[in-house]
């Protein structure tokens, strides 16, 4: 109206009675184009709120990344300092290629994947065990998370994540009037969850099972399993805590890493806090304001592997408090709108697998920052959008891509 | 909303989505405020040490110059050598696979560095990039290690970082004002020490980034803050002088046996300037540590040197040591003895209560309080008056004068003396003096500390308040150093005279000279006579009382021989303290002039012509007075006995020639008048030698005629000229001793009557 008043304002009356007229039909034609392929066009479907975040930490994390490897390439790649940023940079462009046509894809189709994926994850992680010190399950720093298969190297627990999400979704959505009942409301996760966490524990990979244990809680909780069960799981942990504590040497044999945990720069002899050690310098080494883009100088081999799960630490140091504050609050408003749009899904489906993938997304963000900031001991977990790995990127694009897809179907308002 | 979300689910999610935010994220946001805002500055603290590599750029120590810019100390380039053993670890052997290149580096640079290569082998095992392996390496040393780098590309695995190293070209030359610097380059004791901030600079620093695994990083990061070169000092000693010190200071110390060493200074009395000073019994700076006193060495080689008596050895080196770096002059306290006795008579006249012609009585010893104590010469001077007193130094006048002060007048001018406090000469070490003040002086602390005992002071505060009864009454403030100056020459500060206070008035700084003039000439002191110059003087010889009674007042006596004079005696300018610890007893006695009064006089003798004070000669010295030899080489037999005739010479002919082919002494060699000159008129002749005779412990005219008989001239030092009394005491060329005829064979003498 405001356009058409200015017009009226602008020309003569008779003028500018046709002028309305024909702006009276344009919109119209464009509405039925929009309407016609809604589901083709990226603007009339998804969230674009989302779509940007995703695209603006993709690209803080490359720059960020290209940064923290530089050195590391020039030193262990030969004097190629773009080694590691150029395998990213091909991963990130098919990667957001996928994600958006994930979006287009109606994740609905998901539901007849969710049993086979599972299967899969399993066959995978069996693998895992049975393949373990060959050349495809190489012992890394004592435990076995990678696979490589040809060219292509990845966590199977990666995929353990996302078919857990998906596997959760499919069933809550489907038995949700009987997830009061211990049948159908607890003893299917309870036996997936505890399957999938217990092979991902025998690859001696804590940080992915502590992941897929808490992304496995939030589904059951979000979907509404009874507290009580959620209280009897607490007893029950506490129990096998107080009957480690008690009556094995576990945490005996822990302890000392304990006291490297607390005290990093005064280690007890055998326990090697290097890594954290050289994290806390870095981010201390920043300050308020950073060192300047590119002016990290713990990244010059003092900390290993910058690129790797310690890279905030760089970030850290060469941004500053600031900088990091910045993309911690991106990271925030990145899983807050990702839950919004979820919420508002057509259906429990996509809100739960919705919520499950964001979930993924900030769970992640918190437990890698809280290990390079020592709150927690160092466990390999990474950081999505800035850590190196290219098929994780393209996995995680793809997952982005799925809730993507279920904001084209979600009823929140579009911008 | 059957098939959409549910309250329940929609609550439940937000519930999550809030524990998520609030305290996952905002648990973030709290440790990185913690680590990077709070404990920033801590942490970035170890990166930065662990990030960056210092070096220190060394910078170049000044120059000493004496006052005549003269090199006395110098710093010259040097080089570290710095071996990187991670850098031949991962480099060398893994990176280029050499094995057994430690062993290779350790053999060839421990034989040029003459160290053993399992100590290089031993640093190349440390984790590190930077082990030192020999400091203060020579240049041409350097191009050794060069060249054994490049014969085997060892890269960066041996560096030569420029470095400095301390060089006194004159030796043990004024070590006493000098110093000398420790290996890293600091002054520990001297004018090094005390313009130590001076000389050193401010060290540069380079600091390089360095990666993990301790090479430079790719990029330049480097700061580098360029060293500042030390500024150079210009002493106020001057060469010359100070080698005549040091000369006749060695000499009698030698002579007397001076077993605590013996010090000499000698001072301009009106600015306050060391011209010279000396300890002897000092050290070389270019090799402070080893020991020079042949005594302390026997000590320390008594000692075995074992396991067991390591500690024993190490501290009695470390004692000696100490010693040889002390200097005497400012650090050890003496009782100046007689020579104070010029101070006491200053305050005498200065309050009126004497003139040079008050009488007074000494019977050989005087009475204070329960005590009677006697003069030095014991059977008593008699009547004398002040004057002759203060000649005959003679210890009842001063006594009875002290009394006649009292306690609080004679501490009030003792204090306005700088007896009580330190010169604050531009020296480390000065010592602080011990005395009694005017509560604690009794009546027998009085009398004996009117002439010099009972109370302690350094050889440098004697000599200050000595140029203030010299200069018109004036302390000024001994200084070394005339002026600091850069590299350039540009003078950054000078030290000028620092006018302490007036202690006595001109006229009684003048009578006090008079009456110490005569001393010199006629009186106690006179073994302190110059020729041609009248100087004012007064020996002393203390004894070490303080010791002997501590030791329960057995065993041996020891005494200080001490000379403190200054010419010309009219006009002062040069004033000199000489002092030698413990000399051996001759006779069972000890002299003070007999030891410290030569010395005096030769180095007065030889500083004050150079010094450009002009002498003057009275007539009775210009009938003594050297004559300087004639050249006739070359005349005729004839002419030449004419010539050598007619300059109040003697002479004697060898040989059958008629023209003089050769003459001893040569021309311009001083020989006393009437002293003898041979003629040579055939080669043949020069081969005949004579013995010299036995000349010591005779008079002067006894000398001359035992030199006449065997052709030989004699030169004459010390009392002699000045005494009839004067008694042969040294000659230079051994009795015995096969010498051309017409040699100058150098006497000297000294009068042991009436001194002390």
């Amino acid at each position: 109206m405001a356009r058409t008043d200015a017009g009226v304002l602008q020309g003569g009356a008779p003028a500018g009675q046709e002028k309305e007229k024909a702006k009276r039909k344009k919109p119209s034609v464009i509405k039925r184009v929009r309407k016609k392929f809604r589901v083709f066009s990226i603007r009339a479907g998804m969230d674009l709120p989302l779509f940007f975040l995703i695209l603006v930490l993709l690209t803080i994390g490359l720059v960020m990344m290209f940064s923290a490897s530089y050195p590391y390439a020039y030193y262990y790649m030969d004097g190629d300092s773009y080694y590691f940023i150029r395998n990213q940079a091909i991963f990130a462009v098919l990667g957001v290629a996928i994600m958006v046509a994930v979006s287009y894809f109606d994740y609905h189709h998901l539901h007849k994947f969710a049993i086979p994926l599972l299967i899969v994850t399993y066959i995978f992680l069996v693998m895992m065990l049975v393949l373990k010190d060959t050349s495809l399950v190489p012992n890394i720093k004592g435990a076995y998370r990678w696979l490589y298969i040809g060219p292509i190297n990845f966590q199977p627990s990666e995929v353990a994540k996302f078919a857990l999400i998906l596997v959760f979704s499919h069933l809550i959505s489907l038995n949700f009037d009987k997830m009061s009942t211990f049948r159908y409301g607890v003893l299917p996760y309870v036996l997936i969850l505890g399957s999938v966490a217990l092979l991902v524990v025998l690859e001696k990979h804590m940080s992915a099972t502590l992941i897929i244990l808490m992304l496995g809680a939030v589904m059951m909780f979000v979907g509404g399993v009874r507290l009580r069960w959620f209280g009897i799981a607490m007893a029950v942990l506490a129990a096998a805590a107080v009957y480690l504590l008690a009556f094995t040497d576990v945490f005996s044999y822990a302890m000392n890493r304990v006291y490297g945990w607390l005290d990093p720069f005064n280690p007890p002899e055998g326990v090697d806090t290097w890594q954290t050690r050289q994290s806390l310098m870095s981010i201390g080494s920043g300050g308020l304001l950073g060192l300047g883009l590119g002016q990290s100088r713990q990244k010059y081999l003092y900390l290993p592997e910058p690129q790797n799960d310690f890279i905030f630490a760089i970030v850290c140091e060469e941004l500053g408090f600031i900088g990091a504050l910045i993309i911690i609050v991106l990271f925030a408003m990145l899983v807050w709108r990702g839950v919004v749009v979820s919420l508002k899904a057509k259906d429990k489906f996509g809100m739960l697998l919705g919520v499950g993938l964001t979930f993924q997304i900030g769970l992640q963000v918190v437990l890698n920052i809280m290990v390079i900031t020592n709150t927690i001991p160092n466990t390999g977990i990474s950081l999505p959008f800035f850590s190196y790995g290219g098929t994780s990127l393209v996995m995680l694009l793809a997952e982005m891509g799925v809730v993507l897809s279920i904001s084209r179907n979600s009823a929140i308002e579009k911008l | 909303m059957a098939k959409g979300t549910t309250v329940r689910m929609w609550r439940r999610t937000i519930f999550v989505l809030m524990v998520l935010i609030v305290l996952g994220f905002g648990s973030l946001v709290v440790s990185l405020f913690r680590l990077q805002i709070v404990e920033g500055e801590e942490l970035q603290t170890r990166a930065v040490n662990q990030q960056t590599q210092d070096t220190t750029l060394t910078a170049k120590r000044g120059t000493i110059y004496d006052r005549n810019m003269k090199v006395l100390a110098t710093s010259a380039d040097v080089y570290k050598v710095v071996l990187d053993p991670n850098y031949v670890r991962k480099e060398l052997e893994q990176g280029q696979e050499r094995d057994g290149i430690q062993e290779e580096i350790a053999q060839g640079l421990g034989e040029i560095l003459d160290m053993d290569p399992a100590d290089i082998l031993a640093l190349l095992e440390k984790q590190t990039y930077y082990a030192v392996a020999k400091t203060k390496v020579e240049t041409d040393v350097k191009d050794q290690i060069l060249e054994f780098k490049t014969k085997l590309e060892l890269g960066n695995a041996i560096q030569l970082q420029p470095d400095y190293k301390r060089y006194y070209p004159y030796g043990s030359f004024a070590s006493a004002v000098l110093g000398f610097t420790n290996s890293e380059n600091q002054g520990v004791t001297g004018v090094e020490a005390s313009y130590n901030d001076y000389l050193s600079g401010v060290a540069g620093k380079l600091v390089t980034a360095k990666n993990a695994k301790g090479s430079d990083m790719p990029f330049q990061y480097e700061q580098r803050i360029e060293a500042q070169d030390g500024y150079s000092l210009v002493l106020t000693i001057d060469e010359v002088v100070q080698h005549f010190l040091e000369k006749s200071v060695e000499e009698a110390a030698a002579d007397c046996g001076a077993r605590n060493r013996a010090c000499g200074i000698v001072m301009n009395v009106n600015t306050g300037e060391i011209l010279a000073m000396t300890v002897k019994g000092d050290y070389d700076p270019n090799d402070p540590y080893t020991i020079t006193d042949p005594a302390d060495l026997a000590v320390i080689n008594a000692i075995p040197d074992d396991e067991e008596h390591q500690e024993e050895r190490s501290q009695a080196i470390r004692t000696a040591q100490e010693k040889q770096w002390r200097n005497k002059c400012i650090s050890d306290t003496y009782n100046p003895g007689s020579v104070f006795k010029m101070l006491t008579a200053s305050m005498g006249i200065e309050e009126g209560l004497v003139t040079e012609s008050t009488q007074f009585y000494c019977g050989g010893s005087y009475q204070v309080a329960d005590r009677n104590i006697s003069c030095w010469k014991t059977a008593g001077h008699g009547t004398e008056t002040f004057a002759q007193g203060l000649c005959n130094s003679c210890n009842p006048v001063f006594m009875q004068l002290s009394e006649m002060l009292g306690a609080n007048t004679f501490y009030r001018y003792f204090e306005a003396f700088g007896m009580t406090q330190k010169t604050g000469i531009d020296l480390i070490g000065e010592s602080n003096s011990i005395y009694y003040n005017a509560e604690g002086l009794g009546p027998t602390e009085l009398a004996t500390s009117s002439f010099g005992q009972s109370f302690r002071v350094t050889p440098i505060q004697m000599i200050t308040a000595a140029a203030a009864v010299a200069n018109g009454g004036y302390l000024v403030q001994p200084h070394v150093v005339s002026k600091v100056i850069d590299q350039e020459g540009n003078i950054v500060e000078t030290i000028d005279t620092s006018v302490k206070r007036q202690v006595i008035s001109e006229e009684t700084s003048a009578r006090v000279s008079a009456i110490l003039q005569e001393a010199a000439t006629t009186g106690s002191a006179k073994n302190g006579y110059v020729a041609g110059y009248r100087v004012a003087g007064k020996t002393g010889t203390s004894e070490k009382i303080d010791e002997w009674n501590a030791e329960g007042r057995e065993g041996e006596k020891k005494y200080i021989a001490s000379y403190c004079g200054y010419a010309p005696a009219e006009d002062p300018e040069i004033i000199m303290l000489v002092f030698f610890d413990e000399p051996l007893p001759q006779n069972g006695q000890v002299f003070g002039s007999a030891i410290a009064g030569p010395p005096f006089a030769e180095t007065m003798a030889e500083i004050l012509p150079y010094l450009g004070i002009e002498p003057k000669y009275t007539e009775e010295e210009l009938s003594k007075l050297d004559i300087s030899t004639p050249g006739v080489v070359g005349l005729t037999k004839e002419d030449a006995q004419v010539k050598i005739s007619n300059a109040s010479l003697t002479y004697k002919v060898y040989g059958e020639g008629e023209k003089v082919v050769s003459q001893i002494p040569e021309q311009g060699k001083s020989i006393p008048k009437g002293g003898t000159v041979v003629l040579y008129t055939d080669e043949a002749s020069t081969s005949q030698t004579v013995a010299v005779p036995q000349l010591t412990g005779l008079s002067l005219s006894q000398v001359n005629s035992r030199a006449a008989e065997a052709g030989l001239n004699i030169s004459v030092s010390g009392a002699a000229l000045a005494s009839g009394n004067a008694v042969s005491e040294s000659q230079d060329i051994a009795e015995g001793t096969q010498v051309p005829p017409g040699t100058v064979v150098t006497v000297n003498f000294v009068d042991l009557e009436d001194v002390h």
